[in-house]
């Protein structure tokens, strides 16, 4: 089934609620999965993939130390969507040097927060793993030669670095149409969001006042 | 599409909306066009439209096209085009739907409806709670149509004298302000009362600018001063809507700003020195920083998603099991706590290090740092309140849209008219397009 980007951000972001994550990192999230579908890639199945890993677990020993120059999680993997925040927040350190992230889960999610981190420093970006490589100035990018989908689950190692630029812009698109399971993957985080009715809520919650049908 | 939300629709689409009828009028005005005569004109005023419509989607909504596909085209480019337009054919299907059901029935007995009926009837809209997060949720956008009106505002109190033309036109539309006044029904009693102190507030006016000389200096910025003290806010807002109506070359172009194109504005700076962010927040939430935030009454609401209706509900927090599901629509509430957290750090340091510790702050950084691009982003009052009204952020919205006879029917939903007087897409022209919202006499 075809989704407008709107449905992508919104499920995204109450799906990365559903799974835990505080609201702000649900508002990166949503944008970061419609980032990656707005160039045509898979950012739902991405963000299923990755809050699928994560649930149930204690997300802050996937938060990386940032204050070394290699960031590393205290136990495990870091988590992309907390370590991309960073990333985007950090950016002005970018000029010092690049960032460089030991051991990331689901990779593909730092992207979007590179292309924010691009867009504020006004730097094109090289974002790289192990058979992966991308450049982006936060409006475009570029894959090279590389493929479109099939990305790793987890990386050793991702540098983010100053420097080159957008070659071959991939080509924006206007719609997703994710993996059925991964679509339903995401519904079902999201569902947790939601609040059970009750018999008051049901008189309540929506103001009951008088009729609708006069 | 039977059950509207649980139907899709495709990107070529850009609106889904229903209508339901008024039991009211609907049959009468059927069973009278059958019986080849027009609708008594007495219950045409009373309810006002024959259908209603519910919630109108867009922007990708149910697989709708996003915003971003029409954004660009310059007819769609202030916000909310598409859904005003479908709300606007809807009116006019409606009526043809009426007529044709009545020639069903009275066969060649039946009439068309008089144009100068159809006309006088809007469409009506029924809105709840699904709106109010809305204006939470769009900061930028909501800052926009503040902010242009405000500049109306300004820019038309600094006019320096009016010419006979404009305080003709004023004067003019003043006189009809009173009929729309008149033919507002609301058994809600707080607006109820409010209503009545606007038709007070009307013949107040009235009095003033006829022995008021409008040909005076500054007469817009005298006549706002006056009515700062002497009428109703209610009554205030229309004069400050009544007296850009001479000015459309200065005040129109301000709504090609409306519209929110500032993708980036999402964008946190890390960089903002934690000193910078504690004044933001302190400007657009100095009032809640001092409010007992551990009051019951203070946070006795709670916003959550209902399972069952998938739509935003607003729950008793300490009655119901609700707490857990908050969403976040406490921007006061939130930005107290980061402060508080903030409290603890060195001034000088980035935000982004205050951040990556406290993750639970990010939603309310995100939202004081937008305070540079959007000073009228924030509501400036408690959303979670004991005395919250959630109609009050209804209102607002539904005030962009042009809406009228404001009609709450409880703290939560309410009851709007839009489109009453304005002329029929077959009737419509330059001349007829501007100022129909205010009514002359159906007789």
């Amino acid at each position: 089934m075809s989704f407008s980007l709107n449905e992508v951000e919104a499920t995204a972001r109450k799906a990365a609620r559903g799974a835990g994550y505080d609201w702000g990192l649900c508002e990166e999230a949503g944008r970061a999965a419609r980032w990656l579908c707005s160039f045509g890639l898979d950012g739902c199945g991405a963000l299923a993939g990755q809050l699928r890993l994560v649930d149930g677990t204690d997300l802050r020993v996937a938060a990386p130390a940032v204050a070394a120059r290699v960031w590393r999680a205290p136990e495990g993997a870091i988590c992309p969507l907390v370590a991309g925040a960073a990333v985007s927040d950090f950016a002005f350190r970018l000029a010092a040097g690049g960032f460089a992230l030991d051991s990331v889960m689901t990779p593909i999610l730092l992207l979007p927060f590179a292309g924010a981190a691009a867009h504020r420093t006004g730097a094109t970006l090289a974002v790289g793993w192990q058979g992966f490589a991308a450049m982006t100035d936060g409006r475009e990018l570029d894959l090279g030669t590389g493929m479109r989908s099939g990305f790793a689950a987890r990386a050793d190692r991702v540098t983010i670095e100053a420097g080159g630029q957008v070659m071959h812009a991939l080509q924006r698109a206007s719609r997703a149409e994710p993996n059925p399971d991964d679509w339903l993957a995401l519904e079902r985080f999201a569902q947790r969001t939601y609040a059970p009715a009750t018999p008051e809520s049901r008189m309540l919650g929506a103001g009951a006042g008088m009729s609708d049908n006069d | 599409m039977p059950l509207q939300e649980a139907g899709r629709i495709s990107e070529r689409e850009l609106v889904l909306s229903r209508a339901n009828r008024s039991v009211r009028l609907w049959s009468h005005v059927v069973d009278a066009l059958a019986e080849g005569r027009q609708p008594d004109s007495e219950m045409i005023e009373d309810v006002g439209y024959l259908m209603r419509t519910t919630a109108v989607y867009g922007s990708g909504k149910f697989g709708a096209a996003d915003r971003e596909v029409i954004a660009d085209r310059p007819e769609l480019e202030a916000p909310f085009q598409a859904e005003m337009l479908s709300v606007y054919l809807t009116r006019a299907f409606v009526r043809d739907l009426a007529e044709r059901m009545a020639r069903q029935r009275g066969g060649r007995r039946a009439v068309r409806l008089d144009p100068a009926i159809a006309r006088h009837l809007g469409i009506g809209n029924s809105t709840g709670l699904g709106m109010a997060p809305f204006l939470v949720n769009h900061p930028v956008l909501f800052n926009n149509w503040m902010l242009a009106r405000e500049d109306a505002v300004a820019r038309v109190r600094a006019i320096r004298s009016a010419t006979p033309a404009e305080t003709d036109m004023f004067r003019r539309l003043l006189a009809r302000s009173a009929e729309s006044v008149r033919r507002w029904r609301t058994a809600h009693p707080i607006q109820a009362g409010r209503v009545a102190g606007l038709a007070r507030d009307l013949e107040a006016l009235e009095l003033r600018v006829r022995a008021d000389d409008l040909d005076a200096r500054y007469p817009w910025d005298r006549l706002m001063n006056w009515a700062a003290a002497a009428l109703s806010m209610e009554g205030q807002e229309l004069l400050a809507s009544l007296m850009l109506e001479p000015y459309g070359e200065l005040v129109n172009p301000l709504a090609e700003r409306m519209s929110d194109r500032d993708a980036d504005a999402f964008l946190i700076d890390g960089s903002m020195p934690i000193a910078e962010l504690r004044l933001l927040i302190e400007s657009s939430f100095g009032w809640a920083l001092a409010y007992d935030w551990t009051a019951r009454e203070n946070t006795a609401r709670a916003w959550y998603v209902s399972e069952e209706k998938l739509e935003p509900r607003l729950g008793e927090r300490y009655e119901e099991p609700v707490a857990e599901f908050e969403q976040p629509l406490a921007p006061a509430r939130d930005a107290a706590a980061a402060h508080a957290a903030l409290a603890a750090w060195d001034g000088c340091r980035p935000v982004a290090e205050f951040l990556h510790a406290h993750p639970e702050h990010r939603h309310s950084v995100r939202r004081a740092q937008l305070r540079r691009k959007a000073p009228y982003g924030e509501i400036r009052d408690n959303t979670i309140g004991a005395e919250l009204l959630p109609i009050d952020m209804l209102r607002a919205k539904l005030s962009f849209f042009g809406a009228t006879r404001f009609d709450p029917r409880s703290d939560r939903w309410v009851r709007i008219c839009m489109y009453a007087g304005a002329p029929n897409p077959e009737e419509l022209t330059e001349e007829n397009a501007d100022l129909w919202v205010y009514p002359a006499a159906l007789r």
